[in-house]
């Protein structure tokens, strides 16, 4: 039995934490409080130390240093059982719930006090009662793995009331909603926060949310406490600030005005499917210019995944075609390589490299089977470590040498490599890029967006396809809604609206 | 256990079938609902062939030295966890490949078992006793075909009791979330190490015990030809009875009983194709993965994690 | 500045202001960038050789501790283990004529081994390396016996030419399901091995049976004439020239060759092969070719070199061992040659085992399981001791 069944939450408050990894600190004396019933921000740019903070209140790390006050005693959380017995609990940014189980079953299985053997006619009338009173409602018996994303994460919230947890984490919730979804599911909280019900601590990097819902911030930079305060005393420009440490100098490299050329990407009907068999892409027609950025926006899930993956040849298209340069395209090698197509794929280690072979001949991927890197089949292993050498130092790649396996490298690092990969030539026609910042800090995506600034500016007809709309809007020149599938919006950047947008990606 | 004699003519086939389906599904039985808790928890265990083999030689010794052939079982039952304990701690490791842990460990449990087990190829031991259902007929065949061991009906029960336990019980759910999601079992507070180690170690305990099966009740005797395989298509059976217990039940008995087509059709003179018979049970296999394989989507049923390394 | 070519000044430039950005996301700890960089030193990069040394050092030491564990199974069954080595000693390289011996057995294993350290480079676990021996020897033996009245040097090339396309079939066929099918490759490569064995089965027993084998049922036999010879005045035959070339091959085309570097792209990360445009399902299926048509190869040896004819002792459990073969030599064709000859001189050594010190065949496979657990646990070792890791210099 829970030591503590508050009927208000008590407040949360960290004392001088410090958290080390070797001889990197993630977090160095990071002091704030919850208090009872508010929502809270806790804001900073990837790599700030932030997942690594709530880790330690969540009991997944054992902090070095400091300590963790709940209802003004200091507690000692090992695990995450410790912090529900304080009733503490974590929605996480990736899914915490069992794909083949149904809605039910990972209810019941979040319980600590689950008993041995399940007697499921009480136990459903309990979730039956529960979902009376929650703010959303589940088909109980719906498998989580048939569930839209929007309400998967639904489920993991209701779970975390399920629990009758009172200080709830978010991480990045909303990531995976439409501003629709995002606004019921943070309303919803904040009504039971209001009521003294809740507390929220949400991690979030959305200064609409923030001015939207939270009642005080704490802002994280490279580990360590940047600012704080309420909210209403703040401004978004100096919330920024406190996140960057420095106004953020302007783009260094501009969009060069100029019209778009000959259409380069040409994709008609196309059709795609997930791997249970479902459509996802379902008949999607978009053309690319010349010297034009073309920006793919939409809530992840509707398909834009299976989008790049056909084009990157991963995936087979169940209808429709792909026109490159005017010639029908069908990602072979050599198709690839005449029409100079070159595509920047989501999670680059996972889906663009091999990871224990090394930066060089990662680097080589494209070109290893041509003179001169290789002749008449026989690899030339000096020309590729020489090659690898040219483009880490070109891109500036963080490694300890050319030999070293790509998967050693951080993921800025890897994203260069393949960036150098992809970009280096400096003959790609077309680029194709997939989120291809995101997990990055500040240096790394400035550089990935005047790559692409300058690939467009020369000519390559870019696709973009990016879930951050902020990011898309500054990039692109032509702005282009996914859901359900299909493209259901398409505008010049200077025409887009942001809410019509906004209510395109939510219909699905 | 008797072959169904020529006096029954072609009726002696369907009888020597369901004989086999029963008689011959035992150990596939036990090696499948071994194997499906296994895979559920999200590893596979190729190394179940060693374990019944392991599993075959320390019953028919136990059971030769305690007079027991109960005992003998219990024993197989601890010579597979055994071997289950070891796999647990190597697939676990960082780097190791499953498979070849698999392979690995068929080497070693069959190594020491046929090192072991030479003292004991000429000794009888005492065999497992059978309910004898057929008691009523006069017909030696059909009496012969309706003894049927306690184990069988063992399993039986063992894989209506596992379907339930994956539905009904916090251990049984704990095991699917492990072999489904570990990340999100590790959210939860669940050991995923402790989970599968004791998966892959009960799944070996089944593994023995079908091994006993085979030495001490059909074929009943100790060789190192003892095992038809059995343990090998542990893996091919889950897959094809798509991770359900009670699937694996129907399985293992249309295994035991393809298995018995070879001899069957012999024994009415149909001899032409005896040897490709033998190999109908794996033929089949083979076909049905082929049939319903599909290199886009993964079959239904099938854990996530299985597999990927999870 | 050390006063240098260009090139080099750059490079260091390039390395201090790597410093600068101070990026935090970086994995190079600035204690090891910033030395280098303040000594003004050149950054070289030398070939691996921690790497290499630990692909060496890993495996020996997995072997010596085998042989410690092997010694106390021996002495915990009453025998002095030092005794037992120097028995396997000498019955495997201890003489001229037990090293030949050594060699005849150690052939097979070579070819059969590749079967499984080829596709493993594709990531591929395949198993199926005695149904390939089986059938080719099969197939083998069936052209062989087409060809009465010709000369013994083609009848060898053709037989081993269908030998190893059998072979190469049955194992492409495998990497075909896998791919194009999605079918668990070890399963079907195993459930393969069962058909190909109930298949020679069938034809020495009906098919093909020669009626004057009456005790061991065979094929016809090959005329004597006909028969692979020996090398020379040695006992061995030809099988191990094609072991020693398929490894040799099998080496260089993994490591040198634009296909090789295909192959490993696949095995390390199938999705960055796709990205590539390198084209899986034909690539696969070639090389489970190449693969299968080394037991092929085996098989169609066994036949015409050692056996004279197509029978159940085909099925001897050469394919099996060249599995074990192929895990132990880590999937290196080099290695395999290696670990082949040690595992030959260990079964050679079974007879003089068994004379000498009471101790039944299956001791041999008591230490083959033990060494193939211990080069398992070792395997979890690569990359956890500092000194074989990359270094800045």
């Amino acid at each position: 039995m829970r030591a503590n069944t508050h009927h208000e939450p008590p407040p949360l408050e960290l004392v001088n934490i410090t958290k080390r990894f070797g001889s990197f600190v993630a977090n160095d004396q990071v002091s704030f409080k919850v208090e009872p019933g508010t929502f809270h921000g806790l804001l900073g740019e990837n790599g700030a130390g932030k997942s690594t903070l709530v880790k330690c209140i969540m009991g997944y790390h054992r902090a070095d240093e400091g300590d963790i006050i709940v209802d003004a005693a200091s507690r000692e959380i090992r695990s995450p059982q410790d912090a529900y017995q304080l009733g503490i609990g974590m929605v996480y940014q990736h899914f915490t719930v069992v794909p083949a189980m149904t809605v039910a079953e990972n209810l019941l299985l979040a319980r600590p006090d689950l008993p041995q053997v399940i007697k499921w006619k009480e136990e459903r009338e309990r979730l039956s009662e529960f979902l009376e009173s929650a703010p959303f409602k589940v088909d109980l018996d719906a498998r989580i793995a048939d569930l839209a994303a929007g309400q998967k994460q639904k489920v993991e919230i209701l779970k975390q009331l399920y629990l009758r947890n009172s200080i709830l984490i978010l991480d990045e919730p909303t990531s995976v909603l439409t501003p629709q979804e995002a606004d019921e599911v943070l309303g919803m909280l904040r009504k039971m926060v209001l009521a003294k019900k809740l507390s929220v601590l949400i991690i979030t990097h959305k200064f609409r949310e923030v001015t939207g819902y939270c009642d005080e911030i704490t802002v994280l930079r490279k580990g360590k406490l940047a600012g704080g305060g309420r909210v209403k005393d703040l401004s978004v420009p100096e919330m920024a600030a406190m996140m960057m440490g420095e106004q953020r100098r302007g783009r260094t490299i501009e969009k060069a005005d100029r019209k778009p050329g000959s259409v380069l990407l040409e994709i008609k009907g196309l059709r795609a499917d997930r791997d249970n068999g479902v459509g996802a892409v379902n008949g999607l027609d978009l053309q690319v210019r010349a010297g034009e950025i073309v920006g793919i926006s939409g809530i992840s899930g509707n398909g834009q995944r299976e989008l790049v993956e056909v084009l990157g040849g991963q995936r087979r298209a169940t209808a429709g075609e792909v026109i490159v340069a005017g010639k029908s395209f069908h990602m072979t090698r050599r198709e690839m390589w005449e029409s100079q197509f070159y595509i920047l794929p989501e999670e680059p280690l996972r889906n663009a490299c091999a990871p224990q072979m090394s930066v060089a001949e990662n680097i080589a991927l494209r070109t290893f089977d041509r003179p001169p890197l290789s002749r008449a089949g026989i690899l030339k292993p000096r020309s590729i470590r020489e090659n690898g050498r040219k483009w880490i130092e070109r891109f500036k790649v963080k490694t300890p040498g050319e030999n070293a396996p790509i998967a050693s490298l951080s993921g800025g690092n890897v994203q260069r490599a393949v960036l150098a990969r992809e970009l280096g030539s400096g003959t790609a026609k077309v680029l194709v890029a997939a989120n291809p910042c995101f997990g990055l800090d500040f240096g790394a995506v400035d550089f990935i967006h005047s790559q692409l600034l300058e690939a467009r500016n020369s000519g390559v007809a870019v696709l973009l396809v990016c879930e951050d709309l902020d990011e898309l809007l500054t990039l692109s020149d032509r702005v282009v809604v996914m859901s359900g599938g299909r493209l259901v919006y398409e505008a010049p950047v200077e025409d887009a609206d942001v809410a019509v947008i906004g209510e395109k990606m939510a219909a699905h | 256990m008797n072959q169904p004699t020529d006096q029954l003519g072609w009726l002696g086939v369907p009888l020597a079938i369901l004989a086999g389906a029963v008689g011959g599904g035992t150990p596939f039985l036990f090696v499948s609902l071994g194997e499906c808790l296994t895979e559920k928890s999200g590893k596979i265990n190729l190394g179940l062939e060693g374990v019944l083999i392991t599993g075959a030689m320390t019953a028919y010794a136990a059971s030769y030295k305690s007079g027991s052939p109960w005992f003998g079982v219990l024993v197989a039952g601890a010579a597979g966890m055994l071997l289950g304990f070891i796999h647990a701690w190597l697939a676990q490791k960082p780097k190791v490949n499953d498979i070849a842990v698999g392979i690995g460990m068929i080497s070693f449990g069959s190594g020491l078992a046929f090192f072991f087990g030479k003292a004991f190829i000429q000794p009888l031991a005492p065999q497992l006793p059978s309910f004898d259902l057929g008691g009523w007929s006069a017909n030696p065949a059909l009496k012969a075909a309706l003894k049927i061991c306690p184990l069988f009906f063992l399993g039986v029960g063992l894989a209506f009791a596992m379907d339930w336990f994956f539905k009904s019980t916090r251990w049984g759910m704990f095991v699917r979330a492990v072999g489904d999601k570990p990340d999100a079992a590790r959210a939860m507070g669940i050991s995923v190490t402790s989970v599968r180690t004791l998966s892959i170690v009960f799944g070996s305990f089944l593994g023995g015990i079908g091994g006993a099966y085979l030495s001490l009740f059909y074929p009943g005797s100790w060789t190192e030809r003892v095992s038809g395989g059995q343990g090998f298509m542990a893996v091919a059976l889950v897959i094809f009875s798509r991770w359900n217990p009670v699937q694996c039940l129907w399985a293992s008995l249309f295994f035991g009983g393809a298995q018995a087509l070879g001899p069957a059709l012999q024994a009415v003179g149909v001899s032409g194709y005896y040897y490709l018979f033998n190999a109908s049970p794996y033929a089949f296999t083979l076909a049905v993965m082929i049939a319903t394989c599909s290199s886009k989507r993964s079959l239904a049923g099938q854990p996530g994690a299985l597999g990927s390394g999870a | 500045m050390v006063a240098d070519s260009g090139g080099t000044a750059r490079r260091r430039i390039c390395f201090c202001i790597q410093i600068d950005m101070s990026d935090s996301d970086s994995t190079v700890p600035e204690s090891v960038a910033a030395p280098a960089a303040k000594a003004g030193l050149r950054r070289i990069s030398l070939p691996r050789w921690r790497g290499k040394l630990e692909a060496v050092a890993l495996p020996a030491g997995a072997i010596v501790v085998s042989l410690v564990l092997f010694g106390l199974f021996c002495a915990a069954n009453g025998k002095n283990p030092f005794a037992v080595f120097a028995s396997i000693d000498k019955a495997a390289f201890g003489s001229w004529y037990a090293f030949q011996n050594t060699l005849v057995r150690a052939a097979p294993l070579m070819l059969c081994a590749l079967c499984t350290a080829i596709p493993i480079r594709l990531g591929l676990v395949i198993i199926g390396n005695e149904g390939a021996l089986v059938l080719g020897g099969l197939c083998a033996t069936i052209i062989g016996l087409k060809m009465p009245s010709a000369s013994p040097a083609s009848v060898h090339i053709a037989m081993a030419l269908t030998g190893a396309v059998a072979g190469g079939v049955w194992i492409a066929a495998i990497g075909a399901l896998k791919h194009y099918r999605g079918v668990n490759e070890t399963i079907c490569s195993l459930l393969m091995n069962y058909i190909a064995i109930a298949l020679l089965s069938q034809a020495v027993n009906t098919w093909i049976k020669d009626p004057a084998s009456l005790n061991k049922p065979s094929s016809y036999p090959i005329p004597d004439e006909q028969m692979l010879q020996p090398l020379g005045e040695t006992s061995i035959h030809w099988g191990l020239i094609f072991g020693l070339i398929a490894c040799g091959i099998a080496w260089f085309l993994m490591q040198k060759t634009t296909f090789g570097f295909k192959v490993r792209t696949i095995g390390a990360n199938i999705r960055a092969a796709q990205i590539a445009g390198i084209s899986v399902g034909p690539i696969t299926v070639m090389a489970c070719f190449l693969a299968g048509m080394c037991p092929g190869l085996a098989g169609m040896v066994e036949v015409a070199a050692v056996q004279g004819s197509a029978n159940e002792a085909l099925n001897a459990g050469y394919g099996y061992s060249g599995i074990l073969v192929a895990f132990l030599a880590r999937q290196n064709p080099l290695g395999c040659i290696l670990i082949s000859t040690l595992l030959g001189g260990l079964l050679a050594s079974g007879g003089a085992l068994q004379r000498d010190h009471q101790l039944p065949d299956a001791t041999i496979l008591v230490f083959e399981g033990i060494v193939f657990v211990v080069i398992l646990y070792s395997e979890s070792l690569y990359g956890r001791w500092r000194f074989f890791q990359e270094r800045t210099v």
